[in-house]
């Protein structure tokens, strides 16, 4: 079993947190992925694809059987097959914020001596550890609830309590499982504000475990996709919706409409229709390969004329929510589905009603392929 | 109530006393102990649990074979005071241990991880976090073991005879008295045992009922 963590930092400005892991038992794991100070990296992928495992793993609440963890210049966790744990810091000795989903307070303690357990270890006197406790639930919004028991607080503002307690030690990377899941929509909204500007003040890597792609999408700068303990890809938000690394990754990431075809020097024939598009690819491709490809939303277009690259497409649906409406199409004399969303007055416009015969446009400039399997080659990650 | 009564009831206190001092410190370890067991924990817990189920006189018997002649701590230990407090102590595992444990067991362990990652060491947790979130657990265990250590006939019997100011706790005086047709003499001390048991119990429900009301109350009032 390989096991392979890395936190990373660098210099005292600029904090770099690294992170190798690699394990084929109990539970096959293999996430590689890099995060810089002051940014927030989400971990998304669906329930027990070995998000939280990571975490915890770097916090130090599960041990790995090999491997290692570094960050800054401290070694958190080191250990391999031919020598075994030579060095494992305990959860109280690594510098991390750690932000449950059940907030996890002390339920017998009110919120500001919540906030004062991360400063029992310190130099600070009692007094200065009371009001540096105080200061933190200031920056939270809750300078008021100080005196409250937990039970006695709302889901949010235990949550924004613990980020307090998580933070009140100054860590060196701060750790976030799945946070939100718990909280209600309005709540999550100002909580989502508040991490965003505490993202630029700390300045230290911070990780975000959720199963929520939108919520990933909205708060993250990089996310890693995981599936049963791969890290499938890590890319900016955009990139990822864009240009997902393979078929498993555009299905995770909820790509609409993702088809398959074989990709011959140039021409992607598309399977079970007569259609071929012209795609430049860098020559990396095998002739006839089978691939997977997705044409994202602003490379469709429907047109009152008909063009010889045109599609012709059956309307079967359509779903209007405000000033966005999604239709459903289906390709002529083939099975094919296409979703198109437009906005409700360019529907109008062309006057689209169910079983009308339309004209798609596909920009062939905006598909994107990919190998249609996992690529879960192990010495991908030995280098 | 004649001298002997006096005796005989200030010598169960004395015992309850000294068995609530030992037993407690050592079901809060031995519990704390026991959760975090993995290996031969069934086995553990039923020898701790075995009190509960042997007859007195099964316990009696092996107790005045370890404490007799020499004893296994090298002095003669049957019909002493010391030889009865062992024996309490021993017959009182259960009821000192269970329910701490079910108290400690009761803790979410994200409580704890949440403690780790908060920097704390084990003992910090302990003090910190265990001991406040398990003391009802406790209070209960200290009640029980005290109206049952005064209660407890058939093993201090067997272990301390009945030699007054020594051995003669109340419940052994009143067998005793019914022995000797004293009913009049027995039923005093009966009711007596009785009402003790009764107030310590309620005042232990009593403590557990307000416990959450006070420190709510008190919260309230703070905020």
């Amino acid at each position: 079993m390989v096991f392979l963590v890395e936190a990373l930092t660098t210099v005292e400005v600029k904090q770099m947190l690294k992170l190798k892991i690699s394990q084929a038992l109990p539970n096959p794991l293999q996430i590689y992925l890099e995060c810089e100070a002051g940014q927030l990296h989400a971990l998304v992928g669906p329930s027990g694809s070995g998000k939280t495992s990571t975490l915890r793993t770097i916090a130090g609440l599960s041990q790995a059987k090999t491997g290692r963890i570094q960050c800054d210049d401290e070694i958190w966790f080191e250990a391999n097959d031919v020598t075994g744990v030579q060095i494992n810091l305990p959860p109280a000795s690594r510098s991390c914020g750690f932000l449950f989903q059940q907030y996890a307070l002390f339920p017998h303690l009110s919120a500001i001596e919540n906030v004062i357990i991360p400063l029992q270890n310190s130099a600070l006197a009692k007094q200065e550890r009371r009001s540096l406790a105080q200061e933190w639930l200031d920056r939270m919004g809750i300078a008021e609830l100080a005196n409250r028991l937990p039970h006695q607080l709302s889901g949010g503002q235990q949550q924004r309590v613990a980020l307090a307690r998580a933070l009140a030690r100054q860590p060196k990377i701060l750790l976030l499982d799945e946070p939100f899941s718990a909280i209600d929509t309005p709540t999550r909204q100002s909580l989502y504000k508040t991490l965003a500007d505490l993202r630029k003040d700390l300045h230290i890597p911070i990780l975000l475990v959720t199963h929520d792609l939108h919520e990933a999408d909205l708060l993250a700068d990089r996310i890693t996709v995981i599936d049963q303990g791969f890290s499938l890809q890590t890319a900016a938000p955009q990139v990822l919706f864009q240009k997902p690394r393979n078929a498993r990754v555009a299905e995770l990431v909820g790509i609409n409409n993702m088809f398959e075809g074989v990709f011959n020097s140039g021409e992607l024939h598309w399977n079970d229709s007569e259609h071929v598009f012209q795609v430049l690819d860098k020559g990396k491709i095998p002739p006839n390969t089978p691939v997977a490809w997705v044409i994202p939303a602003d490379g469709l277009s429907i047109n009152e004329q008909a063009s010889n690259t045109s599609i012709i497409a059956k309307v079967t649906q359509i779903s209007t929510l405000g000033q966005v409406a999604v239709i459903q199409l289906q390709l002529h004399g083939g099975k094919h589905m296409i979703t198109w969303q437009a906005s409700a007055a360019e529907v109008k416009r062309l006057a689209l009603k169910i079983g009308n015969l339309t004209n798609l446009e596909l920009d062939s400039s905006k598909i994107h392929i990919m190998p249609l399997r996992l690529i879960n080659d192990p010495r991908l990650f030995t280098s | 109530m004649n001298p002997m009564d006096i005796d005989a009831i200030l010598l169960s206190l004395k015992l309850a006393g000294w068995t609530l001092v030992l037993i407690i410190p050592f079901g809060i370890w031995a519990a704390h102990k026991l959760i975090r067991l993995d290996r031969g924990r069934p086995w553990v817990e039923a020898a701790l649990a075995l009190p509960l189920v042997l007859p007195p006189t099964v316990l009696g018997y092996y107790l005045l074979i370890g404490l007799g002649g020499k004893s296994i701590f090298g002095i003669p230990l049957v019909f002493s005071f010391t030889g009865i407090l062992i024996a309490s102590l021993i017959v009182n595992l259960p009821f000192a241990i269970q329910p701490i444990q079910r108290a400690f067991e009761s803790i979410n362990p994200e409580i704890r991880e949440a403690a780790q990652v908060s920097g704390l060491s084990n003992w910090q947790i302990f003090r910190l976090i265990e001991l406040p979130l398990a003391w009802r657990g406790i209070t209960s265990a200290a009640v029980l073991t005290f109206a049952h250590t005064l209660g407890e006939f058939g093993v201090i019997l067997m272990v301390g005879g009945a030699i007054p100011g020594e051995t003669k706790t109340v419940s052994i005086a009143i067998y005793d008295k019914v022995q000797s047709f004293d009913t009049s003499g027995a039923g005093a001390l009966a009711l007596l045992l009785l009402g003790i048991s009764l107030v310590a119990i309620a005042v232990s429900y009593g403590v557990f009922g307000r416990g959450t009301h006070h420190r709510r109350g008190k919260a309230n009032a703070e905020a």
